[in-house]
């Protein structure tokens, strides 16, 4: 008999108190750990429901929904930052991220977003009909297509590509901060951002590139956090991760088709 | 509806499936072990079990005192 096994079979103890409380011990955190299955469910259940309520703001569109829908927004914007905290260039994190705070914060963000999504999808599809099917199954497309990269180990999310990303992200947010302010005090926009020429364009599809990108992180996310027997709450946190990045796609994607179909 | 969004849409609707069929799959040993992966653990802090109070306070109830 091996020195494992006399251990296995002897070094364990027959005093039934103890025997049973180790076992309880073992249930119980067997309970509450992370699982791939779970995290799909949470995506599944934050999908649904901003659907559901994309669904309610195109079709009922009037000042009481654009009043909700701002609400909508805000709630959504106020959940991401108490769930993925906020960082700002040179000063580092203003709002530590708190995951554990996903379980609430998750399907008030879903709700959120959706309100906001159906409004701009209502807007694109007045002007250039049958764009959102489009923007939308280009969007799943997108991501079934990277899934498939990452989980045959084709793309290998690295440090590096972590910075990358990363940085490239902050970046775009910051144009979009500053074109923000510019329209704000001027009136005008930037014409990168705005316009349909070729430069407008070639930014659209960057943007599109780094979003999808984005979703490499979230599936590493959620892969290692399952492997690694991370808490419950963080399938809600890998979700709206996902979430938050598929919808960043999809409004991407469909302002470069309206940017297309406008020349 | 253009013969482009009737194609897209059923393109969509496939991906969708695969998308959440796919997700359920645990990624290949080539992506998993690997010794270059991002440890998201040092930039996602997991909250810590708070301890049970009650047993705590069972043995702070335990006091001996000389006479």
């Amino acid at each position: 008999m091996s020195q494992h096994q006399a251990l296995n079979k002897l070094g364990r103890s027959g005093n039934p108190i103890i025997r049973s409380a180790a076992f309880q011990d073992k249930v119980s955190s067997s309970e509450e750990k992370m699982s791939l299955e779970g995290a799909v469910n949470k995506t599944s259940i934050m999908l649904f429901l901003t659907v559901i309520t994309a669904t309610i703001s195109w079709n009922f569109q009037g000042p009481l929904m654009s009043i909700v829908s701002a609400i909508g927004a805000l709630a959504g914007f106020v959940s991401g930052i108490m769930t993925f905290g906020f960082y700002f260039f040179f000063v580092g994190w203003i709002v530590k991220p708190r995951p554990h705070n996903a379980p609430r914060t998750a399907p008030i963000y879903a709700v959120g977003m959706g309100f906001i999504i159906g409004i701009i999808s209502q807007q694109a599809e007045s002007f250039y009909p049958g764009i959102v099917i489009q923007a939308v199954s280009l969007t799943f497309f997108v991501a079934t297509s990277l899934l498939l990269a990452y989980k045959t180990g084709f793309i290998k999310p690295t440090q590096n590509f972590m910075l990358m990303i990363f940085a490239a992200t902050m970046g775009i947010f910051l144009t979009y901060i500053v074109s923000l302010i510019f329209s704000l005090f001027t009136g005008n926009h930037f014409l990168i951002i705005t316009g349909n020429g070729n430069m407008s364009i070639l930014f659209s599809v960057v943007v599109v590139c780094i979003a999808a990108l984005n979703l490499v992180l979230d599936f590493d996310i959620i892969e290692q956090s399952a492997e690694q027997g991370a808490p419950k709450y963080m399938e809600w946190f890998g979700a709206m991760a996902l979430m938050a990045t598929l919808i960043w796609l999809y409004i991407e994607i469909l302002r470069l088709l309206m940017k297309l179909r406008s020349r | 509806m253009s013969y482009l969004t009737l194609s897209l849409g059923l393109l969509g609707i496939f991906s969708a499936f695969l998308f959440f069929y796919l997700l359920k799959f645990k990624a290949s040993i080539k992506q998993t072990n690997r010794g270059n992966r991002i440890r998201w653990n040092s930039y996602i802090p997991y909250k810590e079990k708070k301890p049970n109070k009650g047993k705590n306070k069972e043995f702070k109830d335990t006091s001996f005192k000389d006479n």
